[in-house]
């Protein structure tokens, strides 16, 4: 997979490789460009130069090939789109890349679906991330067009757990609290959420009154 | 800009049509592996003690976020296109009561002014027009009026994406670019068709019939008057049409004057359109190049083959040059909505006029409203009669209109299986059902999901659900009063297929304890819910899979290593077809297929024909076409009409079938019988049908186990049968033809076999004539396809589901919450358990969807303004869908040797009318207009 829009540095992240395209963009004078760095998948991007008012979205999958991220609606209603934020704190959280501009994201940390797996030199999937495994066995999805978007929930919520345990009869609402606004249109959610719950009760250290 | 290269291309299979000569690299196929240098699908990780596979063959790519959509390709990703990516997008009329009259782009000012803008005028200059399944102006001319709200009127077309992102920005929802004359009102048209059938039963459900379509025939109009269907005159002794009109006389006429102990119930139902919400928005990426009049095509489709074909025919007629055509066809979703739909064609025209670019032309939520195909709006009039004394139901009379927008599209068919299907489980004596598809300006309908049948047998169960109350009889038991039990006959006549099981789902509803303790439940609730009203309600329906038509291709190979190899016609439209085709295989060889291709559309090592129409054809037509050995009424099927479980799974256990008996089992009983006397076999009975897998190795009547890897290089060495491919065709019943294989004739469910052999064969005709993949084409004795007379059988194949829903309801807010649901299921054999749960549930989500939630006004206020996205339309959330709380069984089948049955439809169907009969039980309102919103339960409780 290759990036589309060179960097300045040629970096790229998980799924990405060195740009070797060339692509013309014509000036724009009146919409305006500005640059953008951050991390994406732990590697550096950018500088870039993409217009004011760019969404993130755009910016993952015109500029920098990452597809993965997807649009389902374009007003952060669905939530197929969603990243992770990383704060320099250590926390992080779901970002909406349909309605969230590129270059809020200038100089900070993200992950986006593609940067979960562990890969190889060759960028091949060698292990999925645990909350990946547990959406593969429970047959989570369909489509799959949500399943971004779940990754990322799940995975935030899966680290927050790891920060601040819950006891085991919150396991269901804050499941709900944390992926409650993604939409999936085929399967109905239930795989979904029985994976997560299977990941929750199986991971020491999640629920305060589970022992694995 | 990277050369294709020869290597590459010759992992692509041609074809020619209409002279244009077609390669296809199907997603997941080694030709696309090649192509994107990446691996989509991973071998299938099953467990052979449960022949369950472990996880889906696409699961990995999907869950990593791999390039797995049409939607994800970009130039760049396409080894030999350039890299230079352009960006289209398409200005669209919102009003279709006026004429079209131009475009003002000055908004854009100069520097969004796109690269290239294509309207009417260069299609007409340029010879391109829609194939005629579309119909007519692909792009509007200026002076007409619109045909529906949103027809396109120009593509923009830019060369990079920064400008093309700004001026798509700038343009939204700025209506007053597109420029109109006077109102003049909307366009008239005659219907997009019409059907009706009339049935009158024999003295008992088991005797002939007096009158119906598949006895005699279905009706249509004798003409159109003010767009209105005019029927034929009713004559007892007359024509078929008119003495099917006098029966539909009697049976009306018995309705207005019924006899003293009939209930007579006269209701009107509605349902709203529907988006299908499909989560990827339609799109496509194409480049033609002419410099090799190379047309290339990236599309999401549910049809590849119709695709192919109208893409063929419309650059034949055009002036840019196209000598060939390259489909990728990539995994995708749509619920019917990407089954023979327009956009690839647009991707097509805006390739045309990339000047030598790919051109991405792909739509945003807003746009995917305003243009997919739609869930047709029913209207629905509904006369059911019942005998109270006996509780049987005596008469059904239905009147049905469904609105199919702005093009033709599939809305004649999706009303004829509406009307075909009203009587979901139950038996009528006599039934009279007159269906019509009017032409709207309303956004197109399709063959969405459930295709036409969620609206009237959703209606249906609503009317038993009142009847039953009218006669104090409790709602099941009424309903197991009239159930259609096997062997009896449809509503058009015809017998469905083997056994009715719609009872025991019946039986199993009653005794659940949210049945047998609802009113206890709704007192106790209530109680202690103040505010809120408590509801169960039931529905049970069985559902239609297949079209009547239906075709498809298989081919199954095993190598010398035991490893197996599937290629399919299907399309994977998320269902997971690719991981159920895969194990249908192991089967008869032990193993799943662990190299899957779909979906492959050009069968070079099993050539067909198809000519005519399969619907419409005489029977002497079909017996004159069907002396040639090579013909078929049709080809290959898209995936859609819930058709993967049963038909696509005919054609790969059949194929995997001939691979076992003339390969496999051959080979094993020649390690058998080695050794002197016979061997270990001599001293024991043999038969094939003793043969069963057990974890993996072959064993019959007590001989040692073989697994299958030495049973595979036994069968290729000796030269038997190690892959076969075969055609099969559909209509309400399966093909059936003699071949003779090793000088043995043998009779099977097929209408095309060709064989692969071992390396060891040595003798004619193992060795000669072959295709160049190797196989040898057999030529078909004895053909028997169904008789086009079971065209006017309407369906045989049924899959049923009760769905049992527990609700409240808040008095003041009218909002309904679902506390819980249990649904019962009947089908078949499972391929894959898992499969199977995950589309009851996800049906499910979407039928509460329908019920509760989704709505969209046909016309001005409609999607087709442009303005619609999720914000205003609520598709089900996990906390409407009762996630921690529902339930769901699957009956067991009657044996091992069920075929598998299509449920992708059926499972979203009986939900809706269970929540509306629910919605009855808690606040005492029988709601008829779809979906129930907050609003109506305000009013109707205020």
């Amino acid at each position: 997979m290759k990036a589309l829009i060179p960097t300045a540095e040629s970096t790229a992240g998980a799924g990405m490789n060195d740009a070797t395209a060339r692509i013309a963009e014509q000036p724009l004078v009146w919409h305006r460009t500005r640059p953008i760095s951050c991390r994406v998948n732990g590697q550096q991007v950018g500088s870039i130069q993409v217009p004011i008012g760019l969404m993130m979205i755009d910016f993952l999958h015109e500029y920098l090939n990452l597809t993965g991220s997807r649009l389902g609606c374009g007003q952060g209603i669905c939530h197929a789109c969603v990243v992770i934020l990383d704060h320099p704190d250590g926390s992080c959280e779901e970002v909406r890349t349909c309605i969230t501009g590129a270059h809020f994201f200038d100089g900070k940390q993200v992950r986006t679906i593609e940067g979960h797996a562990t890969r190889n030199a060759q960028g091949e999937v060698v292990e999925p991330s645990a909350i990946q495994q547990k959406f593969l066995e429970h047959f989570s999805f369909q489509c799959g067009y949500c399943t971004p978007g779940f990754v990322n929930a799940a995975t935030i919520l899966l680290e927050k757990l790891k920060q601040q345990p819950i006891a085991r009869d919150q396991v269901e609402s804050t499941i709900g609290a944390g992926l409650g606004q993604h939409i999936c249109r085929c399967t109905g959610y239930v795989g979904y959420y029985a994976a997560v719950k299977d990941l929750v009760l199986n991971t020491p250290g999640l629920v305060k009154d589970v022992k694995v | 800009m990277a050369k294709l290269d020869l290597s590459r291309r010759s992992f692509l299979k041609a074809g020619v049509m209409a002279g244009v000569s077609v390669y296809i690299a199907p997603f997941g196929s080694r030709a696309f592996a090649a192509l994107f240098e990446e691996k989509i699908l991973t071998p299938l990780q099953w467990d052979a003690a449960n022949g369950q596979a472990k996880f889906r063959i696409d699961g990995i790519a999907k869950v990593t976020g791999a390039k797995v959509f049409a939607r994800d390709i970009r130039a760049t990703d396409m080894p030999h296109w350039p890299e230079q990516q352009a960006h289209a997008l398409i200005l669209r009329a919102t009003q279709a009561d006026r004429p079209y009259t131009g475009f003002d782009l000055t908004l854009l000012g100069g520097e969004l002014k796109p690269d290239r803008i294509v309207t009417a005028a260069d299609l007409v200059r340029d010879g391109l027009a829609f194939p005629a399944f579309y119909g007519e102006d692909m792009l509007l001319p200026t002076g007409k009026i619109p045909a529906y709200l949103g027809h396109a009127v120009a593509i923009l077309i830019y060369h990079d994406f920064a400008r093309f992102r700004c001026a798509k920005d700038r343009l939204k929802f700025h209506d007053e670019v597109i420029c109109y004359g006077a109102r003049s009102g909307p366009l008239e048209r005659d219907p997009w068709g019409v059907f009706r059938f009339v049935r009158v039963g024999g003295a008992q459900p088991y005797a002939d019939d007096v009158f119906s379509s598949l006895k005699n025939a279905p009706l249509f109009p004798s003409m159109m008057r003010k767009h209105k269907p005019v029927w034929p005159e009713r004559q007892e002794h007359g024509k078929l049409d008119e003495q099917g009109m006098f029966h539909a006389a009697q049976i009306e006429a018995e309705l207005t004057d019924p006899p003293g102990d009939w209930l007579v119930l006269t209701r009107d139902y509605s349902t709203s359109s529907i988006d299908t919400a499909a989560l990827e928005p339609d799109n496509g990426n194409c480049w033609y190049d002419a410099t090799t009049h190379s047309l290339h095509m990236v599309v999401p489709t549910q049809s590849p083959q119709e695709v192919v074909e109208s893409a063929t025919a419309m650059v034949a007629q055009c002036r840019y040059p196209v000598g060939q055509l390259f489909l990728h066809p990539c995994y995708t979703v749509g619920y019917g909505s990407k089954d023979h739909y327009n956009f690839p064609f647009y991707s097509l025209v805006a390739a045309l006029y990339g000047e030598g670019r790919p051109v991405r032309l792909a739509n945003d939520r807003y746009e995917q409203f305003q243009t997919a195909l739609k869930r047709h709006a029913f209207k629905m009039h509904y006369q059911m009669a019942v005998e109270r004394k006996t509780g049987l139901l005596q008469s059904f009379k239905g009147e049905f209109e469904a609105d199919g927008g702005g093009r033709a599209n599939f809305s004649a068919s999706v009303a004829m299986v509406a009307a075909a299907g009203a009587q979901s489980i139950y038996y009528f004596p006599k039934s009279d059902l007159a269906t019509t598809a009017i032409a709207s300006r309303a956004v197109d309908a399709g063959s969405a999901r459930g295709y036409g049948t969620l609206q009237s047998m959703t209606a249906t169960e609503m009317m038993v659900d009142e009847i039953a109350q009218q006669l104090g009889l409790d709602a099941i038991e009424f309903r197991l009063r009239n159930t259609l039990k096997t062997g009896m006959k449809n509503t058009e006549g015809a017998i469905p297929a083997g056994a009715s099981r719609a009872d025991e789902i019946l039986e199993q509803a009653r005794v659940h304890p949210l049945w047998t303790q609802r009113a206890g439940k709704k007192v106790e609730f209530e109680a202690g819910h103040p505010g809120q009203r408590y509801g169960v309600g039931f529905a049970c329906v069985h559902k239609c899979f297949g079209t009547g038509a239906e075709a498809s291709f298989a081919k199954v190979e095993i190598a010398p290593d035991g490893k197996v190899t599937l290629h399919h016609s299907a399309t994977e439209i998320g269902t997971g077809t690719s991981t159920s085709q895969a194990l249908v295989c192991a089967r008869w060889l032990g193993r799943p297929a662990g190299e899957v291709n779909l979906p492959v559309l050009d069968w070079a090592d099993l050539p067909v024909i198809t000519s005519g129409d399969p619907y419409l054809m005489s029977q002497a037509v079909q017996d004159q076409l069907s002396a040639n050995p090579r013909w078929s009424p049709s080809y290959a099927a898209p995936a859609s009409a819930t058709n993967s479980a049963f038909y696509f799974s005919h054609s790969t256990r059949e194929a995997a079938r001939v691979v076992f008996t003339h390969g496999l089992w051959p080979a094993a009983m020649s390690i058998w019988t080695q050794g002197i006397g016979g061997g270990q076999a001599a001293p024991l009975v043999v038969r094939l049908e003793d043969a069963r897998w057990v974890d993996g190795k072959l064993s019959a009547a007590g001989l040692e186990p073989l697994n299958v890897e030495r049973l595979a290089k036994q069968a290729h060495a000796l030269g038997l049968v190690t892959g076969a491919t075969v055609h099969v065709f559909n209509r309400w019943q399966w093909t059936e033809a003699d071949f003779e294989i090793n000088g043995v004739v043998e009779r099977l469910p097929l209408d095309g076999l060709s064989l692969l052999y071992g390396a060891g064969a040595t003798l004619a005709p193992r060795t000669h004539r072959l295709t160049p993949g190797g196989y040898h084409v057999l030529d078909r004795k004895r053909v028997q396809f169904p008789p086009v007379q079971r065209n006017n059988a309407g369906t045989t194949y049924y899959s049923a589901i009760g769905t049992l829903v527990e609700l409240s309801v808040e008095a003041a807010s009218g909002q309904v919450e679902v506390l819980s649901h249990h649904s019962i299921m009947e089908c078949g054999n499972q391929i894959s358990p898992q499969l199977v749960s995950s589309q009851l549930q996800g049906g499910i989500a979407m039928g509460i969807g329908h019920a509760l939630h989704e709505y969209l006004p046909l016309y001005e206020d409609g999607p087709g303004n442009g303005t619609w996205n999720f914000n205003r339309y609520h598709l089900p959330l996990a906390k409407d869908v009762a996630v921690w709380s529902q339930t769901g069984e699957v009956l067991p089948p009657l044996s091992e040797t069920d075929p598998p049955k299509g449920i992708a439809e059926v499972v979203m169907i009986p939900v809706v009318g269970a929540i509306v009969n629910g919605i009855a039980h808690a606040t005492g309102y029988r709601f008829a207009d779809l979906p129930v919103t907050p609003q109506k339960i305000q009013e109707a409780l205020a």
